[in-house]
């Protein structure tokens, strides 16, 4: 049985995710979709399967504070499963404060859940006009920008030019990677939202910024198994240890420390050893997974003939055998993080002594 | 009863078109009902040739249980009702939460019951009309159980249990506290232990006399159901490739491995139900596989095999109140029976 792809949206409150909700949920293409809100009542879901639930954040017993999952959803997700009929698609929409990583990470994590569904995209609104403030005093928004594959750059109506050219330029800062729609009263054709593959290892091929940009869109429906490993050697089973994290329940916005999300790319031409590889990516999600928000690798390894394929949420990291190279194509290796308090220096030297 | 005695159980598949999630017999073992992603109640008559369809829900059932009362069934809908099907197939609504998803019910034999609504439990003891506010919990209430004498009601939910007392629903709730998300639970029959599984792959008792608890680990996937044998000697789970089941006598599992056997095809178990008077456990796989296993001789039968292609996880299980009758249910949307009484056709 195929697995229903999930879309999670995520936005400031204002931003105009009810608005896209309803346009996604009200276009004539026959498709069937479940979604899943918080919120519940507050704005009219034009379609017939909504489901209201309370974002329940929850951390595991292992100690590892990156594996939050969102129990709301799993409960949720184990309910539609039952229901009779085929469902095109499922879309979270998360709260104006959500934090994407937990959504995102029990997608890769429940086992019930990821047998269902897959993570399709993480799409995020902007509020061309408040934007600026929102990075201003909330953490949240600029998470929400730094996660998403695509993002809307709404109300694009409501500012000048000049206006909104520095708050794409801020966006394209924080996220360089994901694709960038502008629009105005979330007008938008759907494809460039619903099934983007994005979380799909058989889809990742190129890690140049805006190459999606020019309307490529590659199908590669293979049902591989894809196995999702927490890097956290404290992720084991015994229960004397005594980890306390503090429970966030995101009530209100956090305060953050002005543009310190960024993105950090490495290219090394040639090939890398796997298991210099290996070794150094494990450590480096272990130190840093809570900084990393997201990180997507292609590399090229030695005697390989296809490209070694790797995306990680914090430090749930995820690899694959993607195409093979072609005869004659240049073989190079690149990684791309985006995160807080990246440290590119030694990222960068860290990606090079992984050469074969 | 005997493994041995069982022999080429006599076998009838049922279609009924969507997912099944629940199973359950009346007290007399004549009538099984199977509760559907369809919202719908199937009442079989196990015997005879007869189906009856109660449409009992809008959307899907989510929760079902047999009705204290030994001749209907409750279940709950994501249409937010619980609803009473009797064994004619007529239907009566019992409440209804507008939007809310009835995902979560328990039942006692002395005819009290309870479902979850988000973080609150609704009890309603001993066949009250309306029922008592238990809550709310730290988070929605995941499972519910009452214990054995029916004096406790117990709600599972993050960071461990909380367990009202049903005749005084206003007191505190004592809680037992584990740090994680607590999804299912289970008194022991002799009503000294509680069991629950954790979203992080583990099972978590409590000796209720001292509140001291223990963890349970090392499943490769999430526990989604326990089974406790009537004598409470051993806890059984689904989760594995095997049979596994944690031994209570003496000193307990603490330090001991579980008892595994039964390793079939691969297939993990998805659904499993104990026997109602004897230490035998009958295991539903995620490949359509039905296996019953005996505790005392190590030893499995397999009722029917997987179908390594086709088939699709079973998700509820049963024995029937005699033990002589097992029924299995899933994804796929048939009912088997396996009649374990029966002789081959040539005695």
């Amino acid at each position: 049985m195929s697995q229903i792809p999930v879309t999670v949206l995520t936005g400031y409150l204002g931003a105009g995710k009810t608005t896209l909700l309803n346009r996604i949920l009200s276009e004539n293409h026959g498709r069937k979709y479940a979604v899943i809100i918080n919120e519940f009542g507050e704005v009219g879901i034009d379609n017939e399967l909504v489901v209201g639930t309370d974002e329940e954040i929850f951390e595991m017993n292992n100690g590892c504070i990156c594996c939050t999952v969102r129990g709301d959803l799993i409960r949720t997700i184990g309910g539609l499963m039952k229901r009779a009929g085929k469902l095109d698609g499922i879309i979270v929409e998360t709260t104006g404060l959500a934090d994407p990583a937990p959504v995102a990470q029990t997608f890769v994590t429940d086992d019930e859940v990821k047998t269902k569904t897959k993570l399709d995209a993480v799409v995020t609104l902007v509020d061309a006009k408040h934007f600026p403030l929102r990075l201003e005093d909330s953490r949240e928004a600029e998470d929400q920008v730094a996660f998403a594959d695509v993002i809307l750059l709404n109300k694009t109506d409501l500012v000048s030019p000049a206006e909104l050219a520095k708050v794409e330029a801020r966006i394209r800062q924080i996220n360089p990677y994901a694709t960038v729609h502008r629009t105005a009263k979330s007008a938008i054709d759907i494809a460039k939202v619903l099934d983007k593959g994005a979380f799909d290892l058989k889809r990742i091929l190129t890690l140049d910024p805006h190459f999606l940009e020019g309307g490529h869109d590659h199908h590669h429906h293979d049902h591989d198994h894809d196995h999702a490993t927490c890097t956290d050697p404290t992720h084991d089973h015994s229960h004397d240890h005594d980890h306390h994290h503090h429970h966030d329940h995101h009530d209100a916005p956090n305060p953050k420390h002005a543009d310190d999300i960024s993105s950090v790319s490495v290219t090394v031409a040639g090939d890398i050893d796997p298991d210099k590889f290996q070794t150094w990516i494990t450590e480096t999600l272990r130190t840093q997974g809570q900084n990393i928000l997201r990180s997507k690798g292609i590399l090229s390894v030695t005697g390989a003939v296809q490209r070694y394929v790797f995306q990680a949420v914090h430090m749930i990291a995820d690899s694959s055998w993607g195409q093979k190279w072609n005869e004659g194509e240049k073989r190079v290796s690149k990684l791309v993080f985006i995160g807080r308090h990246l440290d590119a220096a030694q990222l960068k030297a860290g990606f090079e002594g992984c050469r074969g | 009863m005997s493994i041995s005695d069982v022999k080429q159980p006599r076998v009838r598949s049922f279609a009924l078109g969507a997912y099944v999630g629940g199973l359950a017999f009346t007290n007399d073992g004549e009538t099984l009902a199977a509760a559907t992603g369809a919202g719908d109640v199937h009442l079989i008559d196990v015997a005879g040739e007869g189906i009856k369809v109660a449409k009992a829900h809008g959307g899907a059932v989510l929760s079902f249980a047999a009705h204290p009362d030994g001749v209907s069934f409750l279940s709950g809908g994501d249409d937010g009702r619980i609803v009473r099907t009797a064994r004619d197939g007529s239907t009566t609504e019992i409440a209804k939460f507008q939007g809310r998803w009835i995902d979560v019910l328990a039942v006692h034999a002395t005819g009290s019951f309870a479902c979850g609504i988000g973080k609150e439990a609704k009890l309603w003891a001993r066949g009250a009309a309306e029922p008592a506010t238990l809550g709310p919990h730290p988070s929605t209430v995941a499972a519910l159980d009452f214990s054995p004498d029916g004096s406790r009601v117990t709600a599972a939910h993050y960071g461990g249990v909380s367990v009202w007392q049903v005749a005084k629903p206003k007191e505190k709730a004592r809680t037992l506290n584990w740090k994680g998300s607590h999804v299912h639970l289970r008194y022991s029959p002799n009503g000294r232990f509680l069991a629950t599984t954790t979203q992080d792959n583990a099972i978590h008792v409590w000796r209720l006399s001292s509140g001291q608890d223990m963890q349970m680990a090392g499943y490769r996937t999430k526990v989604r159901q326990l089974v406790w044998t009537h004598d409470s000697r051993w806890l059984l789970s689904d989760a594995a490739d095997c049979f596994v089941a944690w031994d209570f006598s003496g000193k307990g599992p603490e330090g001991q491995p579980p008892l595994e056997f039964g390793f079939g095809d691969g297939t993990i178990m998805t659904g499993i139900a104990g026997h109602p008077a004897a230490p035998f456990l009958v295991g539903g796989f995620e490949r359509g596989g039905v296996r019953l296993g005996d505790l005392e001789g190590k030893r499995e039968l397999v009722l029917r095999e997987s179908d390594e292609d086709d088939g699709r996880p079973l998700r509820a299980v049963a024995f029937s109140p005699d033990g002589w009758r097992v029924a299995a249910g899933g994804e796929d949307g048939t009912v088997v029976t396996f009649d374990l009484k029966t002789e081959p056709a040539a005695s």
